[in-house]
């Protein structure tokens, strides 16, 4: 069953329960929250982007007065950590490679005390040459940025080769046989400028130790992995360290993964008193081991006669950083998005995830996508362009649908892409007639779900209140609030009957955090499964309270009846209230992830297991763009979108993420690039030159779900959708820009000034 | 330790800036530039802001007065500067954000000397004198004279910039601001020009005056323009173009290269001559002509 929703007409749910607390101000974040005794924490950084430490001398630094401690790699459990890759620790040993690499950690009664003993630290250090260029990196004389690469206990199937941290094939068919068979090839290049997250709060960290157990406040996205970091770094066992998430001031991935929270919790163990970290806006652009990374997409398609794709081969950089954080699955991730949504027989593409000494690179919303699928999607239209079909028409007849067989193998259950497409172009086309120097670019996206463990807890209190204890975390998605909902809905109650406690190791399960769209799929079913535990409960209390068989009872609108007589009932307080004297009303949940899908046919090399895709999400962007020539300004008027992410559960939040994602989108095709110097540092590492939208920026965004209950995937068959909206914007607007300039702009973000050039390069 | 003193007149004000107090008017720049790093805060400050006549906006026989303490959000909608002024009406509505708008104040502006400031080309087209005020006497100075580099002017430490005079325009005349921004708020100047045009009774071209912004170390007017007398607007507008590059000596930052400005400022002259003998011919072009014409001022 496919059904379309419009917007106007879609019913709002409920305000999400976080909503008052963050508009009026009485929500606390880390750096609202004190700790009696506390002191401040500053770090000092290399400054470098390559260097071979001479020494590091925190002698004047200790002897400052208000000082309590400054740390060092000494001082702390001599462990490199990381997933897949463990390449990284706390503190700078030896070598440090990117400017933001932590040497030193202060802890003194006040900010200002603490910057004082930063400054007093002595770093002294020999330089060594910067390995910034992705392809120059790859080569054989390179400067290796970990010149001990081979000595890491990486995990798994990862084939590495100097400042290649992994690589990964993604093979099907013969290419070199389809090739002889094309009649038209394309060539392209397209080069990606790394980018940020940029969160408006940057984070906070609040230690406190009671005895042999630390609690830590932290704007994490991911309170579980940040723990495990805890205790993987400082060697504690997962019952002695409680992280508890505040109200998080978003995070767009750059909150994943595990940061400073065990240097802070070093420095509260030494000083015996709680320790307070605020980052500034400069720290929160430089040092995290998450930004957005750059890569260089080389692509070339041959087609047959017809339209129909016939081969593809790609070759991939994407730009790692000085450590590998979580990016060790993100070559194989470009590939899937590099080779698209598409019906392709050959097809050959290899990825390279690449050391440099820049900062290092994560998973911001969508790791690899909306570059990939830029390059992807601009090739697209020229691919269409080199045989005179149009681009909607190239896509209807290439893309892939239900049942057909894609990329990798995987053959698609029921999916909407090309619904998707039509109902973008049916609302683009709604808005109102092109005017001179205006365009319509379109582009498809792709994203997989992500099945994966988690729990809850609800419980029912005497008083009829309800509560849901979960280890999701909440980055402002709303997943979390649209628990409530799922809630009610088991129970036949109202979403304003639950409270949610949420993001407290301690209290509640494991849940992965909110990381790949996950949320809802994995702890909707969680608290579905826990709540269907309460309706069980509720409804043999009911058949004994009015003498009816089990099977008959229904519970809706805050009752329970026998099905048939909506008269004959009893309110689900009075049942929670003889609850409450007996056995009370608990329910646990977690239930099995959805399986992952067979890819038969592949032959990849070092499979990161990114290339079968779950419950896997599509989506269209229409935009119409204006130019104005003779600058090389473009300003997006209209995105028209269209999503496929399953079963819509929360319209209201879901066009919220349509819409942030958009704006995040266009962000990331005109005006968000990182800017480095000569000597590898940034330039822009702040919010006056590195040009965010803003809501005067703010184009008409329309949006269509198609709505397919989906099987494998989450409750009610609902998808992801957080990072969906991200994906396709920056294509579309390229291939918007593509139609004007006469020739696409191989460069993201396509600023004002590469537009221009671009305009006044000569037509071959 | 920084002390302040808040008085409410302007004899205080002076005499707290002989004793080597400086002033804080919005405090948009000293405070943002404190907080980075890049000046650490006076050791004695003076607000202006509770001196009521700093806050005027008066026309007289000779022109316009208006306060060094009048915000950039009284700017952008005061009658007297959107009718006859409307160039500085267009600058002050482009910058920063409203909050920014409703702190930061013209004085403070033209004192801080940047040479991407919004409110500076315009006051330089419509001929600007600023009033300097200091316990020893008042002087007026030039637009011209009293900037000496990014961040520098000829004013005494003591002496305080009271108030913008501005000149009577003439008949048939308008003058727009315009600029090259990259968003649509909490921007900055990548380059800007601004424009006075005054017309013949033929709609010819009888006087023009064009300024550019973030193209050299100070705002610098375009000089030797009076080849575009009795020309029609729209002529006058394409020649100034390679008047306006030859006049710029842009540098290359993180905004844009030189050979980029030097292009993009022609292209803002043009449009801000034309959109100026537009309002000079009695055209209503809503404040700021940047949103009203579209991108960057297009069309």
């Amino acid at each position: 069953m496919t059904t379309l929703e419009d917007q106007a007409s879609a019913p709002p749910r409920f305000v999400r329960a976080d909503g008052p607390a963050k508009v009026t101000g009485s929500g606390r974040y880390v750096a609202d929250l004190s700790l009696t005794g506390m002191l401040f924490a500053k770090f000092r950084y290399s400054g470098v982007a390559h260097a071979r430490i001479r020494k590091i001398d925190v002698t004047a630094a200790k002897a400052i007065p208000g000082v309590f401690a400054v740390l060092t790699a000494g001082d702390v459990p001599d462990v490199r950590y990381s997933p897949v890759i463990p390449d990284r620790t706390l503190f700078a040993k030896d070598v440090v490679r990117f400017e933001g690499e932590i040497l030193a950690a202060v802890a003194a009664n006040s900010p200002a005390v603490a910057q004082a003993a930063v400054d007093a630290i002595v770093f002294e250090y020999d330089e060594l040459p910067i390995v910034a260029d992705l392809e120059a990196a790859m080569a054989d004389d390179s400067p290796l940025v970990h010149e001990d690469w081979a000595s890491y206990a990486v995990t798994g199937d990862t084939p590495r080769d100097r400042n290649v941290a992994t690589f990964s094939s993604l093979s099907k068919g013969d290419v070199d046989a389809g090739m002889a068979e094309a009649h038209t090839i394309v060539k392209s290049r397209y080069v990606a400028d790394g980018s940020h997250a940029a969160p408006i709060e940057p984070r906070g960290v609040l230690a406190q130790w009671e005895g042999d157990k630390v609690t830590i406040w932290t704007s994490s996205q991911v309170p579980f992995d940040a723990r495990n970091g805890v205790c993987e770094t400082l060697q504690l066992p997962s019952n002695r360290v409680r992280i508890i998430v505040p109200h998080l001031g978003g995070g767009f991935g750059g909150k994943c993964g595990f940061h400073f929270e065990a240097h802070i919790a070093a420095l509260a163990r030494a000083t015996k008193r709680p320790v307070k970290l605020v980052f500034s806006r400069e720290e929160e652009f430089l040092v995290p081991d998450r930004r957005r990374e750059s890569m260089i997409i080389d692509l070339t398609t041959g087609l047959r006669a017809d339209g129909s794709i016939v081969a593809r081969r790609g070759w991939i950089a994407v730009e790692n950083g000085a450590y590998t954080a979580d990016a060790a699955f993100f070559a194989q991730l470009a590939a899937m998005h590099v080779a698209g949504p598409y019906k392709i027989d050959n097809v050959h593409i290899d990825s390279h995830l690449v050391y440099t000494n820049h900062q290092p690179s994560g998973s911001v919303r969508a790791p690899t996508a909306p570059q990939g699928c830029w390059a992807c999607e601009s090739h697209t239209d020229e691919l269409a362009a080199a045989i005179g079909m149009d681009p909607v028409e190239f896509r209807k007849k290439n893309g892939i649908h239900t049942g057909a067989t894609g990329v990798v193998g995987q053959v698609y259950d029921e999916i909407g892409l090309q619904q998707c497409i039509d109902a973008a172009v049916e609302q683009i086309d709604h808005a109102a007639a092109l005017g001179e120097d205006e365009a319509i670019g379109l582009a498809v996206g792709w994203w997989p779900s992500f099945p994966g463990p988690s729990g809850a807890y609800v419980r029912l209190d005497s008083d009829g209140a309800g509560q849901i204890v979960t280890g999701a975390q909440e980055c402002g998605t709303g997943a979390v609030m649209t628990l409530r909902q799922l809630a009610a809905d088991q129970l036949g109650m109202d979403p304003e009957d639950f409270e949610i406690i949420y993001q407290d190791t301690a209290v509640a399960p494991y849940d992965t955090g909110a990381t790949g769209s996950q949320t809802l799929l994995n702890n909707g079913r969680a608290v579905v499964d826990a709540a269907e535990q309460i309706a069980e409960q509720l409804r043999q209390h009911a058949a004994d309270h009015m003498e009816a068989a089990v099977a008959d009872i229904v519970l809706a609108d805050g009752h329970a009846h026998v099905a048939g007589s909506p008269s004959k009932n009893v309110s689900i307080a009075e049942l929670a209230e003889i609850a409450g004297g007996g056995e009370l009303l608990i329910g646990k949940g977690s239930g099995k992830p959805p399986d992952y899908p067979e890819i038969p046919g592949m032959n990849c090399v070092g499979d990161q297991g990114v290339a079968a895709w779950a419950a896997p999400q599509f989506s269209c962007h229409a935009v119409k763009v204006r130019l104005d020539r003779d600058t090389g300004v473009v300003r997006v008027l209209d995105v028209a979108c269209a999503h496929d992410s399953g079963t819509i559960i929360n319209p209201i939040a879901a066009y919220g993420q349509v819409e942030g994602g958009v704006l995040m989108g266009i962000g990331q095709a005109l005006t968000e690039g990182t800017h480095y110097g000569e000597d590898g540092k940034q330039r822009n590492g702040g919010l006056l030159e590195y040009k965010l939208q803003t809501f005067a920026d703010a184009p008409r965004i329309t949006t269509k779900f198609i709505q397919i209950p989906t099987a494998d995937a989450g409750p009610r068959g609902a998808k992801g959708l957080a990072e969906a909206p991200n994906v396709p914007t920056a294509a579309a607007i390229s291939n918007a820009i593509a139609k004007l300039v006469g020739r696409p702009v191989r460069q993201l973000p396509m600023t004002a000034e590469r537009v221009w050039n671009a305009l006044q390069e000569e037509t071959p | 330790m920084t002390s302040i003193t808040i008085p409410t007149s302007l004899r205080d004000v002076l005499e707290a800036l002989a004793g080597g107090a400086r002033p804080i008017a919005g405090g948009t720049d000293l405070v943002v530039s404190s907080r980075q790093g890049k000046a650490p805060l006076p050791e004695a400050l003076v607000a202006i802001d509770q001196v009521a006549e700093l806050s005027e906006v008066k026309t007289g026989t000779d022109g316009l007065m208006i306060g060094a303490m009048v915000t950039h959000a009284r700017l952008m909608t005061e009658e007297l500067l959107v009718e006859s002024y409307t160039a500085v009406a267009d600058a002050a509505a482009l910058v920063g954000s409203p909050s920014t708008r409703n702190v930061g104040t013209i004085g403070g502006n033209v004192m801080n000397g940047s040479p991407a400031m919004d409110t500076g080309a315009p006051l330089v087209v419509l001929g600007a004198e600023v009033e300097l005020r200091s316990t020893s006497g008042s002087r007026r100075v030039s637009l011209a004279d009293l900037w000496t580099g990014p961040g520098r002017t000829s004013a005494a430490p003591d002496e305080l910039c009271v108030a913008v005079h501005l000149p009577l325009r003439p008949v048939r005349s308008g003058s727009a601001y315009v600029r090259l921004e990259y968003r649509r708020a909490m921007e900055i100047a990548v380059v800007g020009a601004a424009a006075s045009v005054s017309l013949a009774e033929d709609g010819t071209i009888a006087a023009v005056a064009v300024a550019l912004t973030a193209v050299a170390p100070t705002i610098l007017a375009v000089p030797d323009l009076d080849a575009l007398v009795g020309l029609d607007p729209t002529v006058a507008a394409q020649r100034v173009a390679p008047a306006a590059s030859a006049t710029a000596t842009p540098i290359s930052d993180l905004r844009a290269s030189d050979t980029y400005r030097r292009h993009t400022i022609g292209v803002m002259a043009t449009r801000a001559v034309e959109a100026a003998a537009r309002r000079a011919s009695g055209e209503t072009i809503a404040v700021p002509v940047n949103r009203a014409l579209g991108i960057g001022a297009a069309r």
